[in-house]
Formats: C-alpha cells, structure tokens, sequence
C-alpha cells in the first residue's frame, strides 16, 4: 500500500540572481514498509526535496503540488497538524549530527524531548523510553549514557543518537539525509547494518550520494538530476540494466567501476539549460536533446527514464 | 626516492602528568620514484599527521625521513627551503586552500614569484601553459576561488603544485570533499600528470576504492602504526591483517558480500590498549594479542604485516 504519494512536487526560493528551482515537477511515491533511495549530487535538489516533505523550509519559499501523507495533504494542513505529524509519524534524521544534536543539552533529554511532546509521558517515563531508545541502537551503558552531552560521543555515536531520535515515537516514514556521511568505513558499516533492521519494520527515504549505501538498504531508487528525477526503478534494475546517461556516467565514474568520469558539471538551479537538463554533458545528445525537455516515461513496468533515447 | 625510517610523533598535554597522544609510532617504508603508496587508515589513525612530518610542518620526535637521499630532518632553514618547492602537498579542500581574495591567476602565480624560478616576462605564459596543463581555460585566471566550483579549484590546487615542478606530492584525501562523477575528473588528471612528470606520490585516504586505482602499493594503518603494507594486487586478493580485510568488506560496492562489521570504535590513542594496538576490535584475537605488541613481518614478496596469526 501507498504511504506517501508526491505529485507534481514543486519547491522554489526567491534570490536576487532569480528563482532557484530546487525541486522540479516531482512525482514520487513510497509503499508501506518500502525503502527508497534519492540519490544525487551536490546541489541537486535532494536534501530540498526531503525538508520540503517536514515542510522546514522558511516561509519565502514557494511550494506547489501535493504531498498525500495516510490520505492527508500535507501542503494543507495547518503547522499545528504538521508539528503532530512531524516525529510521530515522519521523522527526519538530519544530516551531520555534530552540528544537528543541541550542544548544551543533554543527549538524553533531546530524545526525551520528542517523546513527552508526543506521547504526554512523564519526565521520568520519558527518560526511562530515552534509555530504551538508546539500548536499541545499541550504545553500550545506555542508562550512563543518557545523562551526557553531545560531545562526550564519537562521530558513530552521534549518528546512533540521531536514530535513536528519530524512532523514539515510531514513526511510520523516516526520512534520513546522508545518514552515513563523514564517518569512517568500519563505523558506516555498524551504521548500515543498525539502518537495515530499522527499515524492516517502516518505511524510510535514504537521501544520500553513496551508491554503496543505496544498494544495499534500498528497494527502489530515483536518481535526481538538476532538480527533477531522471531515473526511477528497483535497486536492482538501476545497477544492472541503467538507462539515462546520467545514471551510466554516474555508476561509471565510481573508482570500482573504472573512474570514467562524466565531462563539465551539474548546472546552476537559477539557470538551467534549455532542452533537457543533461544534454550539455551527454555523449548521446541530439538536436532534439537541445531543444525539447523530456519527459519521464515508463519503459518496463516500473522502470521510469527521462530521456528520448533510452 | 622517500624512505621514511622509524617515524615517530607523539604529541604531550598535561605540565605535571604529561599524557603523550602516541599519533605516529615507529613507521617505516618507502616510495621509488614515479609510483604511488597509497596510506589508508581510518580518523585520527595518524595518516595525515605523517604528511606533515614529511614536509616539516610538524616536529618529529624521533626517526629518519630520507628524501633523494637527503636526511630531511638534519637541513636548517636555509637548506629546507631550497629543496621544499620539489615537494608539494594537496590538501583535502580545495575551497579552503586556496586565499579567497586573491585571482586564479595570482594564485599560480604566487609560488613562482616567491621562489624566482621565472623571470617576471615569462611568468604570464608560463600560468597560461599550467593552466592548459589541468584542462582550465585561459579565462579562469581572472577569477575568483567563489566563482568557481570544488573540482576546478582542485585543477587550481594542481597548476599551482605544478608551477614548482615538484618531484614528491603528498596527496592528502585530494577528492574526499568532491561529488563521485568530478573526483574521477581530478584523479585522471592526477594520473596523467604522473605519468607525463614522473611525479612520486603519498596519496593518503580513507576510500579503498580510490586508493586500488591510485596507488602501485599500499599501507593501511590503525592507531598510529602500519599493520599491513605490500603491492595493491596482493593487498586486495589476499589481505592477511583482520583490519585490512575488515576495510575491504566495508568498501566494496558490489552487494551479495558479507560485510565483517568490526565491533566497537577505534581505541584513544592516549590510552592505548595493551598488546595489538587492534585487539580491542578484532573478531580472531587470542590471549597472546592482548600482552605482545606484533611486529611487521614478511608474508609474500614486499608484503608485511603485523598480526600474531600470519
């Protein structure tokens, strides 16, 4: 069954140089107990798109299309309804947990925090659920732990913690931004493996660059280019039978698949080239490339490419 | 061309009961001329720190460091001077490494009017012809670091160690702050330009994958000592050290595999655990790991490690 339905999915910001069209024309959707990678690069779009889903964006943004959350249209509902549906039922483990955790607070009480909001539980209560939470992400001594602040843990600690906050309601959809960036490779695997039970039992969107990260946890990925999707099907299909350019130059460029890189780089989101949004690093591009945007189009059942030539 | 002996850098804090933070102990190996040795290891295991003791940044407390034959560590000031332009170092973020305010163009130009190695006619068309060199155009060299994106400044990063016509570059996780498709760009170039100047290369990282295509022989480390070092094919197809073959598990992409996920975190290397420094983590140890600290020894042709169980 379908959790979230995004459609048409629009998020703009006004600057002085111009709109900035950070998502583009977005449709998604995520089934219950589904993983869902976006993956992208750097100024794609795609930590966008998951804080415009928590509707964290400050108010000059312009949003448009529809995000259909249980039934419910989350671009319509009032603060007071999202601020019930953030944590509850989706919550967002942020990217970079040195900078995301409260410095001066301690890491038991930032987890205790959402819990009382929500679930109207004792000081006490809420902190005997902290300890709990923090026994689930299996951080040793927990009930030691609880009482200390954010920098007296590590780097892998940290993220646990941003887990461990994320799950303290339990949520139905949990939307995590680069849950394994800039941590060390024995870590980012106990963070994968962690990441991997916590989705057998909900759903998640993984946001993330790491293609390593993708395969292994996700069901389905879409690829996001320029601020719209390029590329959309099972985890398996993209890894061996991928049909944009995009999708092939990226897998392509990774050292373990030869390092070929892709030619130029990704285009400013307030300038974007006319035709469609690669053609300028495409080795395939055409005159109709130049000219006509592409659109998205289903080509197997379930594989959808934005591109004339797939 | 480098052969580093003994190296040794502990770091003291405390005035009554000095505490020393053992960052490099006892390091050993050695570079011929035109290849690559990758140095891989995870935060804080040291591998930046030997960089900089290399290029005398930082003090050694003990060892040799032999560079063209030249003891780098008995030459004054004067001495050191005159032969640091034939080793250069490439640091992690090019944003950062490169003054905000100053051109491109004066950037590159920078190193060749400090050492006087061009007269000031020349020194125009010798930035134009560096500037070609790592695939820039001409029109860059009035620009700005802002103006231009991570990968381009890396190019300049590259121009600019060029300029100086270097035989020795430290490599210091050069692509680590670069998005997959334009890291392979920057580590092409940095292979190209091997090849055409007979360049030697330190290449540090934390990215397995990267350093397989890089490097001609690798030397992973933990807490400040090298537990394996030997030719790149004998690393990848038959690791000996747990550590190593931990590492491996957790960088390959290609799902199917089990990962060894390592328990725990790397140990402080103030209060450093008896015995193998790895111990702590390691899924083999046995009670002679945690009293005697191993020594590398020869497994293959130039393939050491340190572990109890080879």
């Amino acid at each position: 069954m379908t959790l979230l339905r995004i459609s048409d999915l629009k998020t703009q910001f006004p600057t002085p140089d111009g709109i900035v069209r950070a998502v583009d024309t977005i449709d998604l959707s995520i089934g219950e107990r589904e993983t869902l990678g976006l993956i992208g690069e750097t100024g794609c779009g795609k930590t966008v798109l998951g804080l415009t889903l928590m509707r964290l964006l400050q108010s000059s943004t312009k949003t448009e299309g529809t995000i259909i959350y249980k039934g419910t249209n989350l671009l319509k509902i009032s603060e007071a309804e999202m601020r019930r549906i953030r944590g509850e039922e989706i919550a967002m483990i942020l990217q970079n947990p040195t900078t995301s955790l409260n410095p001066v607070m301690r890491v038991g009480g930032q987890i205790a925090e959402a819990i009382r909001l929500h679930q109207g539980l004792s000081k006490r209560d809420a902190k005997e659920k902290a300890i709990e939470m923090l026994d689930a992400v299996r951080i040793p001594s927990p009930s030691i732990r609880v009482n200390e602040y954010p920098h007296e843990f590590s780097g892998g600690m940290k993220q646990r913690v941003m887990i461990a906050m994320g799950l303290a309601c339990n949520p139905s959809l949990i939307i995590a931004d680069e849950p394994t960036k800039g941590l060390d490779v024995t870590i980012k695997s106990q963070i994968m493996k962690l990441l991997k039970e916590v989705t057998e039992e909900r759903a998640m969107l993984i946001i993330t660059h790491d293609l390593g990260v993708a395969r292994e946890l996700c069901d389905r990925i879409a690829l996001m280019y320029a601020g719209e999707l390029v590329e959309y099907a099972t985890t398996g299909e993209i890894f061996e039978d991928p049909l944009h350019p995009y999708t092939r130059g990226f897998l392509g460029s990774l050292p373990s698949n030869g390092l070929v890189p892709i030619p130029g780089m990704s285009p400013s989101l307030i300038n974007l080239p006319d035709g469609c949004r690669f053609h300028p690093r495409c080795g395939h591009a055409t005159e109709l490339c130049r000219r006509k945007h592409p659109d998205m189009i289903e080509i197997e059942d379930g594989h959808f490419v934005r591109c004339f030539h797939a | 061309m480098l052969e580093v002996l003994g190296l040794t850098k502990y770091f003291s804090s405390g005035l009554i009961r000095k505490r020393y933070l053992r960052a490099v102990d006892d390091v050993s190996f050695k570079i011929e001329k035109g290849k690559t040795l990758g140095l891989v290891g995870e935060s804080g295991c040291g591998k930046t720190t030997i960089g900089r003791l290399i290029l005398r940044l930082t003090k050694p407390t003990g060892g040799k460091v032999l560079f063209d034959g030249i003891d780098l560590f008995a030459l004054n000031r004067r001495e050191l001077l005159a032969i640091r332009p034939r080793i250069q170092m490439i640091f992690q973020d090019p944003d950062s490494s490169l003054n905000p305010r100053m051109k491109i163009g004066t950037s590159i130009a920078e190193p060749l009017k400090l050492h006087g190695t061009i007269p000031k006619a020349k020194r125009g068309q010798r930035i134009r012809e560096l500037i070609e060199t790592v695939g820039l155009n001409p029109e860059h060299v009035n620009r700005y670091p802002y103006q231009l994106s991570g990968g381009q400044n890396q190019r300049v990063v590259l121009a600019r160690i060029l300029a100086m016509n270097p035989d020795l570059i430290i490599a210091d996780e050069p692509t680590s702050s670069l998005d997959v498709s334009v890291q392979a760009q920057i580590l092409n170039l940095m292979k190209d330009l091997q090849k055409k100047f007979d360049h030697t290369y330190l290449f540090v990282s934390h990215d397995l994958d990267v350093v397989r295509i890089m490097a001609d022989r690798i030397a992973v480390m933990y807490l400040g000592r090298l537990v394996e070092i030997g030719e790149t094919g004998d690393i990848y197809d038959c690791a000996k050290h747990p550590y190593t073959q931990a590492l491996l598990s957790a960088a390959t992409v290609d799902g199917g595999k089990e990962r060894i996920v390592l328990k725990g975190e790397t140990s402080s290397p103030i209060d450093m655990p008896a015995g193998c420094r790895f111990h702590t983590r390691c899924p083999r140890k046995r009670e002679r790991c945690t009293i005697e600290e191993p020594e590398l020894v020869e497994v293959g042709r130039d393939h050491y490690v340190a572990c109890h169980l080879v």
